[in-house]
């Protein structure tokens, strides 16, 4: 009794000391996560990265500038002109709303931030509360030292990195902690059966519908593990409280989002949460009703009620399938329906198919992205199996749907990425488990003690599993600071597990698998080396590969670092040169950043939401001067902007997007035909070229002049001379040029304002007269 | 250097606009003639005394003296040229073809004659300002139907014409009586050009042909389609007048009478000084000159004007236009000006009342589409300057709380939600304290 | 065939009847509760076909009060149920307070949704 006594008070204590070590761990876990992202600030500078994030930015400025109903009712006027935007109800809110919350209080608490500052340091944070968030998530999967692994996992996964450094100011910044915490309260409710938990789940959900448009991915995802657990006999009353009120009070609050509306309940991304509602009412009703009959009155019960039952039903579906199968694409949106077909996009709708977000990954991007999980994932899946449990077969399903998806297109391996983490945390911390779980039994009997206690073995939940120990070559990935986390992770699970070798002790019933003493700990160090091996990689791609903000960017030299930071230039010069109602026309990757940085109208831009005006663009591009004149004339366009990087070799230029121009533009106006732009099926702007494509708007405003340069006209990224040295614009002229050619301004000319007649120019006599004005196409005639 | 000269243009342009050709007083005052030689001072005295009694200042001119400048120091000496140097091969001074179309590209005017010793040069401002002469130099009018009879010229080379422009803002009220007449070159007008109109064309029986040699090939040029006076407004408003005869101006046409053959009636004094003084004053912005002003909208019962309005605002319009008459502003009255309320394309076209006044107003609903429209008003008369405003305004949707609300229809579902918080409240009650 | 159906059909409308008398008086104030906002709910269905469904925020916000407050009210049922093994340490006054929050979230929203 005695020895039970100093148990339990042990036990109470080593309880307080895990915890207390844990909440530090997970300190420590937040402020990695935070600062492995601070690369771009430290190698660049604290500026917004790429494209999409300018557009946030913008918004927020306005909001924080001019207060939530203003923002909630913003129209537009300088984008998309002359269509304008409805901002209130095109975009989603979550981001801003949460960036301009925190702006708010920082300046009530006298910190004087800027905006720009506290949206690009907005993803770090969030990233640490998503760690925390993934933390919470796998305790409530398999347990608390699965839970720090998954967490220090999913702080540092290069995938989820990529976009959420300091600077990268998008949704999936805050979505992805906002899908983790959603599915932590989901599953939360499903192990208590709370229905406060419940309520909180369907506000986290919320959240995560005003953030990001993959919030269909929760609201398909749980339906199917709903009837999952249906299926494989797992009903139980703690499942109708997880779903039931989260279906309802979820697709009210999804409603309430002005994106969404509607949309809630009438497209066929929401089918599968109402099916799967009416579905669980079934089954509840019969297990209810189970459970008052007896067992011959409920057969007669069931015979009747499969019946009638299976008429109403087939009637019903029947009614449903005409519904949805009257709309073209049954209910689903583009982009949803390219994620089930992935061939979808590219046969029909090509703006979708030209995101390079778009594309599939390659394989070698797995390995980049998640890095060693990619091999203790499946360790995972099985260690899920062992035992099932709800929360584990939820788990397993997330990750089996998020591997699909992450195959069909490159951005989504974001959400691959917390499902990999899970999984591998608790492949990790299981074979930890067994490790050190056979050191410390065999350390005794070596060095003569024999302290173990009993009284642990309710505490941990370990079992053990076979094949977990096997790949003791797998990667593990450690907590970075090998040195002081290892030592008190070590502590941990060894204070945690127990050891009893023998099945004769009464309590225990698992099966423990005690490994030889030399194996576990040669295991255990091969596992700290590959963990190191992870933490290398993870932080060479932040430092290397994400860190780019591609507005800013930097080539290594002889003579040292060169920076090319053309794109703010032009920006800053159209800011500074043009009146303030000039509309800019240029392809729609750059709309976003012109609004906000060059603050000047334009026709276009990332939101891609109406295809025939950037077809229109597209079109004026691919056309002759006259053609695209008159296309730009109609559209009040002052300057025409190009992006040209032959000069310096910078490959995402205009004239490696131009095929998609014309895609784009002949999808719409049939008489921009892509044959016509390629010759023998290649795309060359050599002197191999189609004449099409040599006098078409891009390959002339890219070109022009390019030959003064080094007077052979040598594109360095096509690598090859141009095919049309000497270009003379008659529609255009040239305004603007930066430092590298990276981007060139063009202005429209106004029409002539005296039409020639038709005869000729004299030789004799005007030549004299007229050379002296030695100018770049201004005399010729180009109207008639 | 294109930046640069349009830059010379627009800065000369401003300082002269206070001087004399400015959009408050828009007629010319300073008028430089151009001669071949000074004889032409006397023998078209008539034409340049009518201009001198209008108010003009007239410089005369060599069309080759060596100090001949259109402008100093950036600024415009003169506000028009007459340009009466038909033989003229190369301006003395700084002048040249770039020069003359420098000019009239900055707005101001041009009175051009050519005659059939016409030279290259003048040959091609006229093909510049939209007018191609015959290219065979040696080729004059002839007609040997509408010829002048007249006792001295009998190839038939001083021909009558009568066939002119229906246009009061051209030509005048007074309908001129007497046929006009020419001797001279031809010159033909491409009919897809807009901005080019022929105000005097030859009849049908006339070609362009050398009168002292035998017709080899059919004439390139004839019949209606020989333009014997053309004028060009440009679209900076700039007037351009370009004939084949030097001769249409001089002292002897305008004082002869007429008598076309073939016909008994004959015409005690031509046409031709009553023509070509109508024809300056339309040259010289005497006449048909527009301007619009005070382009204001406003909504219904307000008067600033917003920066953005709502779908389905009823808003008013109104903008006021004057024509000079010479010396001062007059209220221009016409019933066919129109607003376009226009996003790509026009989504209300409204013709504008006027309180005869010079103010045209409307109103209109605002459409029910959202964007970026602009009000434009575009008014392009035979004549008269063109007027082509434009004003940015956006159209918004509905804020949140500006759809309308309890809604009949809906009674029931706000009733049932209602009747369900109720419902929720007696429920909790009786279940709290249901023993 | 069919007789034996419903004669089939008669016994088991008895033990069900039988069975649901025997539940405690607690649950059949929620059944009522349940009862009545599925009615109300089917009443807005019936109306809307009728009528059309503009404007559907309304009639989205009423018939999903009427759902939301019957399921919400199962879910009570469930804890408060004391043949529920699995809620056998959940105080019901806790289940209770639950079910309060809930339900203030759900009418809040739908008093924002409503119009």
């Amino acid at each position: 009794m005695a020895a039970a006594a100093e148990t339990s008070s042990d036990r109470t204590l080593r309880n307080a000391f895990g915890g207390v070590l844990s909440f530090f761990i997970l300190l420590l876990i937040g402020v990695l996560a935070f600062s492995i992202r601070l690369f771009s600030v430290i190698k660049y500078e604290s500026v917004i990265h790429e494209f999409d994030p300018y557009f946030n930015y913008r918004v927020t400025q306005f909001l924080t500038k001019n207060g939530i109903y203003d923002f909630w009712n913003w129209f537009d006027d300088r984008t998309w002109y002359p269509l304008g935007r409805v901002i209130g109800g095109t975009v989603y809110p979550g981001l801003t709303l949460t960036a301009g919350t925190l702006w708010r209080i920082l300046n009530s608490l006298n910190i004087p931030l800027s905006v720009e500052t506290v949206c690009v340091f907005t993803a770090p944070i969030f990233s640490a509360f998503a760690s925390w968030a993934t933390y919470l998530l796998t305790k409530e999967v398999k347990g608390a030292g699965a839970g720090l692994t998954a967490a220090v996992l999913l702080a540092m996964v290069p995938s989820y990195i990529s976009r959420s450094v300091a600077g990268s100011y998008d949704n999936e910044a805050v979505a992805i902690f906002a899908l983790i915490i959603t599915f932590y309260l989901y599953i939360k409710t499903l192990n208590t059966g709370s229905l406060f938990y419940a309520t909180l789940n369907a506000i986290a959900y919320f959240y995560m519908v005003c953030s990001w448009g993959g919030y269909t991915f929760i609201i398909n995802l749980i339906p199917m593990h709903v009837l999952l657990c249906i299926v494989t006999g797992r009903y139980s009353s703690r499942l109708y409280i997880a779903y039931a009120p989260l279906v309802v009070l979820g697709t009210l609050l999804a409603s309430l989002v002005p994106v969404v509306g509607f949309n809630a309940v009438l497209t066929s991304e929401h089918f599968a949460s109402f099916l799967v509602f009416i579905i669980i009412h079934v089954v509840a009703l019969v297990y209810y009703i189970k459970g008052i009959l007896s067992a011959k009155m409920f057969k007669v019960a069931v015979t009747l009620v499969v019946s009638i039952g299976l008429l109403v039903c087939c009637a019903v579906i029947a009614v449903l399938i005409a519904l949805v199968a009257s709309s073209p694409t049954m209910g689903w949106s583009g982009r949803s329906l390219s994620l089930l077909d992935p061939t979808y996009a590219s046969k029909y709708i090509p703006i979708i198919a030209s995101v390079s977000e778009h594309q599939p990954p390659t394989w070698p991007s797995y390995f980049m992205d998640i890095n060693v999980l990619a091999f203790l994932v499946p360790a995972g899946i099985i260690a899920c199996f062992l035992p099932l449990s709800d929360a584990s077969s939820f788990a397993v399903l997330y990750i089996v749907t998020s591997v699909y998806f992450s195959g069909v297109m490159v951005r989504l391996m974001l959400v691959f990425a917390p499902a990999a983490c899970i999984m591998s945390g608790i492949a990790l911390s299981q074979a930890f488990d067994v490790f050190t779980r056979s050191i410390k039994f065999q350390l005794p009997g070596i060095l003569g003690k024999s302290e173990f206690d009993a009284g642990d073995t309710s505490s941990s939940s370990v079992v053990a599993e076979n094949d977990a120990a096997k790949p003791d070559k797998s990667e593990e990935k450690l907590k970075e600071r090998p040195s002081r986390k290892n030592k008190k992770k070590e502590k941990e699970l060894v204070e945690k597990a127990s050891v009893e070798k023998t099945s004769t002790k009464s309590k225990i019933e698992k099966r423990l698998l005690v490994l030889p003493l030399e194996a576990s700990v040669i295991a255990l160090l091969l596992l700290v080396f590959l963990g190191a091996f992870y933490v290398v990689h993870c932080v060479w791609a932040a430092a290397e590969a994400y860190s780019a903000p591609s507005i800013v960017l930097t080539s290594h030299s002889h003579d040292g670092l060169h920076v090319f930071d053309d794109f703010r230039e032009a920006y800053a010069w159209l800011r500074h040169n043009t009146e303030v109602d000039d509309k800019v026309a240029s392809w729609w990757d750059y709309g976003y950043q012109t609004t906000a940085m060059a603050n000047r109208t334009v026709i276009v831009d990332n939101n891609t939401w109406n295809n025939t005006h950037i077809a229109t663009v597209g079109t004026a591009m691919s056309s002759p001067e006259k053609a695209a004149w008159e296309i730009f004339n109609s559209l009040d366009v002052k300057y025409v902007l190009v992006v040209f990087g032959g000069l310096v070799g910078y490959p995402s230029d205009d004239i490696n997007k131009f095929l998609w121009m014309v895609r784009i533009g002949g999808g719409v106006f049939p008489h921009i035909k892509e044959p016509d732009y390629l010759r023998d099926g290649q795309y060359r702007i050599d002197s191999q070229a189609t004449p099409t494509m040599l006098n078409c708007l891009m390959y002339k405003l890219s070109y022009y002049r390019f030959v003064d340069v080094d007077g052979k006209g040598f594109d360095r990224v096509r690598r090859t001379e141009i095919g049309k040295k000497y270009i003379k614009l008659t529609h255009f002229e040239e305004v603007f040029t930066t430092h590298h050619w990276m981007v060139r301004i063009y202005k429209l000319k106004p029409p002539r304002n005296r039409i020639r007649g038709k005869t000729k120019k004299s030789k004799t006599k005007t030549s004299a007269t007229s050379s002296p004005r030695k100018s770049v196409a201004t005399k010729k005639n180009p109207w008639h | 250097m294109v930046k640069l000269c349009v830059l010379i243009a627009a800065v000369s342009l401003l300082p002269i606009l206070c001087l004399s050709f400015s959009p408050e007083n828009p007629t010319d005052r300073r008028v430089l003639v151009l001669l071949d030689d000074l004889s032409l001072k006397s023998s078209h005295s008539i034409f340049f005394n009518s201009i001198k009694s209008r108010g003009f200042d007239v410089d005369f001119k060599l069309a080759d003296d060596p100090k001949l400048s259109l402008q100093r120091y950036g600024q415009y000496l003169y506000d028009a040229l007459i340009l009466f140097s038909p033989s003229i091969d190369r301006f003395g001074g700084s002048l040249d073809l770039a020069g003359v179309l420098d000019f009239v590209d900055s707005g101001h005017d041009l009175i051009l004659a050519a005659d059939e010793s016409a030279s290259d040069l003048i040959r091609n401002i006229a093909t510049e300002c939209g007018v191609d002469f015959d290219e065979d130099s040696s080729a004059i009018v002839i007609d040997h139907k509408s010829y002048a009879v007249s006792e001295t010229e009998g190839d038939h080379t001083l021909i009558v014409s009568g066939d002119f422009i229906q246009s009061d803002v051209i030509l005048g009220s007074t309908k001129v009586e007497a046929p006009v007449l020419y001797k001279g070159i031809a010159h033909s007008v491409n009919a897809a050009n807009s901005l080019v109109l022929k105000v005097l064309s030859a009849s049908p029986s006339a070609y362009s042909a050398n009168p002292s040699s035998k017709l080899s090939n059919p004439p390139l040029h004839s019949g209606s389609a020989i333009s014997l006076v053309s004028v060009v407004q440009a679209r900076n408003n700039a007037r351009i007048t370009i004939t084949g005869s030097l001769d249409m101006f001089s002292n002897r046409l305008l004082r002869s009478g007429v008598q076309k053959a073939g016909d008994s009636n004959k015409y005690s004094k031509s046409g031709n000084e009553q023509f070509v003084t109508e024809l300056s004053r339309w040259v010289f912005h005497e006449r048909g000159h527009l301007k619009a002003v005070n382009l204001r909208h406003h909504k219904v019962g307000e008067t600033d004007e917003p920066a953005i309005y709502r779908i389905n605002d009823d808003l008013e319009f109104s903008v006021e236009i004057y024509e000079w008459s010479g010396k001062s502003w007059e209220p221009y009255v016409a019933n066919d000006v129109q607003v376009q309320f226009y996003m790509m394309s026009p989504y209300v076209l409204k013709t504008l009342s006027t309180d005869q006044k010079g103010l045209y107003h409307t109103s209109f609903k605002v459409p029910d589409v959202y964007g970026v429209f602009q009000f434009k008003v575009e008014y392009q008369r035979l004549g008269y300057t063109g007027l082509s405003l434009s004003k940015q305004i956006p159209v918004r949707p509905f804020r949140h709380n500006e759809y309308e609300r309890f809604i009949p229809t809906a009674f029931p579902y706000y009733g049932a939600s209602f009747t369900t918080m109720a419902g929720f409240f007696i429920f909790s009650i009786v279940y709290l304290y249901n023993k | 065939m069919a007789r034996s159906t419903s004669k089939d059909a008669q016994a088991l409308f008895h033990s069900l009847r039988s069975a649901y008398v025997a539940t405690p008086s607690s649950l059949k104030i929620i059944d009522l509760y349940v009862g009545f906002a599925v009615f109300t709910a089917i009443i807005q269905v019936v109306y809307m076909a009728f009528v059309g469904s503009f404007p559907f925020n309304s009639f989205l916000s009423g018939v999903l009060s009427c759902v939301g407050t019957a399921v919400l009210a199962v879910c009570l049922r469930i804890q408060v149920n004391k043949e529920n093994k699995e809620f056998k340490d959940l105080p019901p006054e806790r289940a209770f307070a639950d079910f309060v929050l809930c339900n203030l979230v759900l009418h809040l929203v739908i008093m924002n949704f409503l119009g």
